[in-house]
C-alpha cells in the first residue's frame, strides 16, 4: 500500500555558518497529503529546495521511488514527475492568463520536442475543457484573456495553483499557497486541492496550521533547520518542543478555539 | 476565409504600403529598407521576445553574405540558388555557436557576439584573404545569370522578390507568436525557472530562437549580396554592428512592426540628415536617448495604440492588443 515516493536521508544544508536544513528525514508516500509548518527562516523552502533540486544538500540524499536523485537537475526531476509552486508568486506576466494554463497543459500531455514547440498553435487548446474547467474551479474565467501582469496578487495566486494542478505531476510541492489570499479564497484553492488527494501526492508547506488542519493527514514541523515534530495534527501540536520552541502555534490555535 | 483575411491584413497593408511607395521614392532606398528590415526582425525578435540583445548580428549576416558570395563567385551562376546557400551557411554557422552562446547569460551575449562580429571581420579581412580578395571583396555582379520569371539580377525585379521574401519572413514571425514555442520565448525571457518547473529546456527553447533568428539575418545578408553584386569585409564591420540594435529600439523593441518602422526612420534619418548634417548619427544618438527616456516604446510601439484608436474607435480591444506587440 503505502510505496514511498519521495524520501529525505540525513538531509543537510549550510549557507555560510547558518545551518537551514539539519539533517532532515523525511518520507513522503504515495497518495498521502503531508505538510510543512514551522516559524520564519524555519529551512522549509530551502527543504522544498532540496526536494526539487535547486540546489544540492551538503550532506544526505534524496530519494525518489528508492532511486537516488540527489544529484538530477529540476528538470530531470519534473520528468520524474516532481514539481512545485514557488513561495513568491511565480508566473509569466507577459502571458495571458490562458496561454500560462497553455504551457502547464502542453507539457503534461505532450513532448517538448523542438518540432511540437514549432508546430502546436496555442489556440488549439483556448477550449479545451480540462483548461476551461479549471479556469472555472480557480474562479479565473472572466480574467483569462488578460495579461497575468494586470492580476491582482490572488489572482496570481490562483493561477499558479491552477498552473500546478493543470500540469499533473506525480507529486505536487507547494510552498505556502495560500499566503496572500483572502479567506474565502483559501476555502476555494483547499476544495480544488481536496480534488487531487487520491490522485496526487501532495506536500504543503504553511505558515499558519490553522488553514491546514483539516486537510493534511500528517504533519512535520520545523525549527530552526531541525525536524522537531511529526506525525498527526493533535501529536505534533501537544508535543513539548512544539509547544516550548514554537509557541506562537500554540496562542495562534487557543485563540482561535 | 475572415480569419485568414484577419491574420494577413495587417502585414498586407504594410508591405502593400511600401510596394506603393516604390512609385515616388527611389528604388535604392526602398530595396534597401526591405533588406534591412529581414536583417533587423531577428535581433528585434531575440531583444524583445526572448531577451537576449545581440551586439554581432553582422557577423551573420556576413555568414549569409559570404555564403552567397562564394557560391556566385567560384561555383555558379544561379542567384536562386547562391541565396539558399547564404541562407544554409547562416544556419549552420547558426547551429554551431548557438548551443555555446545561448547558455550564457544575457550580457555576456551581448558581447560574446560582438567578438564574433571582429573574429569574422578579421578572417574575412586578412585570414582568408586569398579566397575573399581582403578589403577589396568579391565582385560577381556580372556573374549572376538571368533567370526566368522574376530576374533578380535587375533591380526592379529584385525588389519585388525582396518584397515577397519579407512578407514570407513577417509571417513566419506572426506564426511564431501563436506557437508554443512564441509563448515559451516570452516566458524564458521574464522567468526561466518557473518554466523549467512545468518541464520546459530554457536551453532548447534559446536555441531554437537564436538558430531562426540569426538564420533570418543570414538571409537578409545573401539577399544584400545578390542585391549589390559585391561583398566586402565592410559588411561585418564592428563599427556596424549595433545598428540593428539601434533599429530595433528606435521602431519598437518585440514588435511585429517595430523593425520595419525603424527601418524606414533609420535610412531616411540617414539618407535625408547626411546631405544636411556631416554627424546624423549624432542625431540619431540623440533620438535613442529620447525614446528610451520616453518610455522604451519606440517609433511603432507608440504610434500603433494611437492608430487604433484613430481608425477602430477603441471598438476592437484585442487588435490594439495584438497592434501593440
Ligand atoms: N539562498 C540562500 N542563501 C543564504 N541563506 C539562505 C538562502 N536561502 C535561505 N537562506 C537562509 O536559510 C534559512 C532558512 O530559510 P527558508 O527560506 O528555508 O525558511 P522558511 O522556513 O521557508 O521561512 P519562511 O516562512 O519565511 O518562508 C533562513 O535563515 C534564510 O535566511
Ligand atoms: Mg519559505
Amino acid at each position: 500500500m503505502s510505496v514511498e515516493i519521495l524520501q529525505a536521508k540525513a538531509v543537510t544544508k549550510r549557507f555560510g555558518g547558518l545551518v537551514a536544513v539539519d539533517r532532515v528525514d523525511f518520507t513522503l508516500r504515495e497518495h498521502e497529503v503531508a505538510g510543512i509548518i514551522g516559524s520564519n527562516g524555519a529551512g522549509k523552502t530551502t527543504f522544498f529546495n532540496l526536494l526539487t533540486g535547486m540546489f544540492a544538500p551538503d550532506e544526505g540524499a534524496i530519494l525518489h521511488k528508492g532511486e537516488d536523485i540527489t544529484q538530477m537537475t529540476p528538470q530531470q526531476r519534473v520528468a520524474r514527475g516532481v514539481t512545485r509552486t514557488f513561495q513568491l508568486t511565480s508566473t509569466f506576466d507577459n502571458l495571458t492568463v490562458t496561454n500560462n494554463l497553455v504551457l502547464a497543459y502542453f507539457r503534461a500531455h505532450h513532448k517538448s520536442s523542438m518540432w511540437n514547440l514549432l508546430f502546436t498553435r496555442v489556440k488549439r487548446f483556448h477550449d479545451e475543457p480540462k483548461i476551461l474547467g479549471i479556469l472555472e474551479t480557480f474562479d479565473l474565467l472572466t480574467v483569462r484573456e488578460r495579461m497575468v501582469k494586470n492580476l491582482s496578487l490572488g489572482e496570481k495566486r490562483r493561477l499558479e495553483i491552477a498552473m500546478a494542478v493543470l500540469a499533473e505531476p506525480e507529486v505536487l510541492l507547494l510552498d505556502e499557497p495560500l499566503a496572500g489570499l483572502a479567506e474565502s479564497e483559501i476555502k476555494g484553492v483547499l476544495d480544488v486541492l481536496r480534488g487531487q488527494i487520491g490522485k496526487q501526492t501532495i506536500l504543503i508547506v504553511e505558515h499558519k496550521i490553522s488553514h491546514i488542519k483539516d486537510f493534511v493527514e500528517r504533519l512535520m514541523v520545523m525549527h530552526e533547520g531541525r525536524v522537531i515534530a511529526e506525525g498527526g495534527y493533535e501529536e505534533c501540536l501537544n508535543h513539548p518542543e512544539v509547544r516550548r520552541s514554537y509557541w506562537q502555534i500554540d496562542t495562534d490555535e487557543t485563540a482561535n478555539a | 476565409m475572415k480569419n485568414a483575411f484577419k491574420w494577413w491584413w495587417g502585414i498586407l497593408l504594410a508591405f502593400g504600403l511600401l510596394a506603393a511607395s516604390r512609385f515616388f521614392l527611389p528604388l535604392p532606398f526602398v530595396n534597401e529598407v526591405v533588406i534591412f528590415s529581414i536583417y533587423t526582425i531577428g535581433c528585434s525578435f531575440l531583444l524583445g521576445r526572448v531577451g537576449f540583445i545581440s551586439f554581432g548580428q553582422p557577423a551573420y549576416l556576413a555568414f549569409g553574405a559570404y555564403g552567397t558570395a562564394f557560391y556566385l563567385f567560384y561555383f555558379g551562376t544561379n542567384p536562386y540558388i547562391g541565396i539558399l546557400v547564404g541562407v544554409c551557411a547562416g544556419f549552420i554557422a547558426a547551429c554551431i555557436v548557438g548551443p555555446l552562446f545561448v547558455r550564457l547569460r544575457s550580457d555576456y551575449f551581448a558581447l560574446v557576439n560582438l567578438a564574433l562580429a571582429v573574429i569574422v571581420f578579421y578572417m574575412m579581412q586578412k585570414v582568408l584573404a586569398e579566397y575573399t580578395k581582403g578589403d577589396n571583396g568579391l565582385w560577381f555582379l556580372t556573374n549572376i545569370a538571368s533567370t526566368p520569371v522574376l530576374n533578380i539580377g535587375r533591380s526592379s525585379e529584385f525588389f519585388i522578390f525582396a518584397m515577397l521574401v519579407a512578407i514570407g519572413v513577417w509571417a513566419l514571425y506572426k506564426y511564431l507568436d501563436d506557437t508554443i514555442f512564441g509563448a515559451c520565448c516570452l516566458a524564458t525571457k521574464i522567468n526561466e525557472g518557473k518554466l523549467q518547473f512545468l518541464g520546459y529546456s530554457n536551453f532548447k527553447v534559446r536555441l531554437l530562437a537564436f538558430i531562426v533568428a540569426n538564420t533570418t539575418t543570414a538571409l537578409a545578408g545573401a539577399l544584400y549580396a545578390v542585391y549589390l553584386g559585391s561583398v566586402s569585409p565592410e559588411i561585418t564591420s564592428p563599427a556596424r554592428s549595433a545598428d540593428p540594435v539601434v533599429v530595433t529600439i528606435l521602431g519598437g523593441v518585440g514588435t511585429l512592426f517595430g523593425p520595419l518602422v525603424g527601418t524606414i526612420a533609420y535610412t531616411a534619418l540617414r539618407d535625408v540628415l547626411s546631405k544636411f548634417i556631416g554627424n546624423w548619427e549624432l542625431f540619431v544618438g540623440f533620438i535613442l536617448v529620447f525614446i528610451m527616456l520616453a518610455g522604451e516604446k519606440g517609433l511603432w510601439g507608440s504610434a500603433a495604440p494611437w492608430l487604433q484608436k484613430l481608425f477602430f474607435r477603441g471598438k476592437a480591444a484585442d487588435d490594439v492588443a495584438e497592434a501593440r506587440r
